[in-house]
């Protein structure tokens, strides 16, 4: 049972999607993320170790791995897709309520500001991590964000911008978010953003990275 | 002395061809200098660069302000009225100008359609890989134009510097909407939006100090305080890019 485990984590690790992938060319004709989490299943294994124990844990190497540059977005996106294959299989559970996310995060990139990709790239990684994203897409006003959290009580916010001149919409969302429910987290990110303008705005978290929201979720957003 | 006609406004149409981007240009964009991407990914850049070409309107140009117009101030430059503030590390560059090319340039609007379309289909990687292109296209293509500002000033015998722009180096990003003050409205398809996001996104903006007596001084990155940019350059793999 370990085992398949330990070959679902290396599968979504190295972003084997299913058999019929040539990628990564040293496991070509090997069973994927899509077969394993199947084949765990039928074999009996409990849906959330699948999720936690392999999963979960693969996507957080690549998180790690990222953070150190190691690897790059590609392989952050081979990895996601190989998750993503072999998620279609616990979706069942999820619906049953047999398996229950860890959390939800609503994101979005603020007002005045198109970019997508980073802010794509952070929820795929926090999904990977057992959470469920709520994507609000790019030029997100606080009414739309406030709206969102209404939508979804206890949830976690996520923003992101690009540019030093949108960023400062962060702070009006912050205000807008945390005026009507003080208890909500909010993180935030994006190349010009710091930690100093995060302390400044009253965000509860900053990172540079992906996997740096993710440690902040899973330590300080839970439950207990 | 040469008489200025003003304001000189030029504008140019280059091909991806002449911008030569190849794939491992790419492959370094997306971060693999030490490593070979995936044979996967070079694959799809194969694949992605003849699209690319049939989804570009790639534009660029400059507008040479009026050297009277044109004067250094403590913390960057005066242009009649007008107080652009480069902040000190870009105006030590600028020193002895005797005036600027206000330049922009962009990888125009389809690209960035396909990369958003590609994206919404389910295909993250090649949406990825043709909006890191797009970026490229849209440095290269000033890289480009500043050739061709050589060539405009050559008869007046006069030197350039290097390219600045805003958001850089402590050069506010709301300067550009004193750059795009100084050019016809849409100049090469570009919009500035009231939050200075120039859309088409891939697009640059930005001013080249000219004169006779100015120099090309340290090359971008060295000057630049983005410490951990995974785009940064060291002088010798600047060398390499200029070929
Ligand atoms: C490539 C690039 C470009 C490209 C295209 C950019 C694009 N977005 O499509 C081109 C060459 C066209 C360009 C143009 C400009 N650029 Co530029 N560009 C960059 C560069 C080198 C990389 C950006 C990128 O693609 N990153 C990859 C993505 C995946 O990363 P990301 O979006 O940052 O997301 C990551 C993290 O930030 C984080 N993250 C993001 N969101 C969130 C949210 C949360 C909650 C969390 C936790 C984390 C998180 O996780 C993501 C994954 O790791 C950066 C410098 C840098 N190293 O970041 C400058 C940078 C973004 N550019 C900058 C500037 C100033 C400009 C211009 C204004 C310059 C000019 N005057 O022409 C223009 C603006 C263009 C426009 N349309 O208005 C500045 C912006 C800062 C500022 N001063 O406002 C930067 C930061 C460089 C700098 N000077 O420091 N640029």
């Amino acid at each position: 049972m370990n085992e398949i485990l330990e070959s679902l984590q290396r599968c979504v690790e190295r972003g084997k999607v299913n058999i019929k992938s040539p990628y990564p060319p040293d496991m070509k004709g090997q069973e994927g993320a899509d077969e394993l989490a199947k084949k765990a299943l039928e074999m009996g294994v409990a849906p959330q170790d699948v999720l936690s124990k392999a999963l979960i844990v693969g996507m957080q190497n690549v998180g790690v791995r990222f953070r150190n540059k190691e690897i790059f977005v590609p392989d952050v996106l081979m990895a996601a897709k190989a998750m993503a294959a072999a998620m279609v299989h616990l979706k069942p559970f999820f619906k049953s309520d047999e398996l229950k996310h860890k959390g939800t995060i609503v994101i979005g990139t603020v007002l005045g500001d198109l970019h997508d990709i980073g802010k794509k790239l952070v929820s795929m990684v926090i999904e990977g991590s057992g959470w469920e994203v709520v994507d609000l897409g790019t030029d997100v006003s606080p009414d739309k964000f406030l709206k969102a959290v209404d939508e979804h009580p206890g949830c976690v916010v996520g923003l992101s911008a690009l540019l030093t001149t949108t960023m400062v919409n962060m702070e009006t969302t912050v205000q807008h978010i945390k005026s009507k429910h003080p208890a909500i987290k909010v993180i935030i990110g994006g190349a010009p953003v710091t930690e100093e303008f995060a302390t400044k705005i009253g965000a509860d978290h900053y990172s540079p990275d992906p996997q740096g929201a993710v440690e902040f979720l899973n330590t300080r957003c839970t439950p207990n | 002395m040469l008489e200025f006609p003003t304001p000189e406004t030029v504008s140019f149409y280059p091909s991806f061809q002449e911008l030569a981007i190849d794939r491992t240009i790419v492959e370094r964009d997306l971060g693999y200098r030490k490593t070979p991407a995936p044979e996967i990914v070079r694959q799809l850049i194969d694949e992605i660069l003849p699209e690319v070409s049939l989804r570009l309107t790639i534009q660029c140009g400059f507008c040479i302000l009026p050297p009277d117009f044109v004067s250094l101030s403590n913390d960057g430059l005066l242009c009649g009225e007008i107080q652009i503030s480069t902040g000190p590390i870009i105006a030590s560059q600028l020193k002895k100008l005797k005036t600027v090319a206000v330049f922009v340039s962009t990888a125009g609007p389809l690209l960035e359609q396909w990369s958003q379309q590609l994206m919404a289909d389910g295909d993250m990687m090649k949406g990825y890989l043709v909006d890191s292109i797009g970026s490229e296209i849209a440095d290269r293509a000033s890289e480009w134009l500043e050739k061709r500002v050589a060539e405009h000033v050559a008869p007046r015998r006069w030197a350039m510097t290097n390219r600045y722009s805003p958001g850089y180096c402590d050069w506010p990003v709301t300067d550009q909407q004193k750059l795009f003050s100084f050019l016809p409205p849409r100049f090469c398809g570009i919009s500035l939006t009231p939050s200075s996001l120039m859309i088409p996104i891939k697009s640059l903006s930005g001013i080249i100090g000219l004169g006779p007596d100015v120099a090309r001084g340290a090359f971008q990155c060295s000057i630049c305080d983005l410490k951990d940019c995974f785009r940064r350059m060291d002088e010798s793999e600047f060398a390499t890019e200029q070929r």
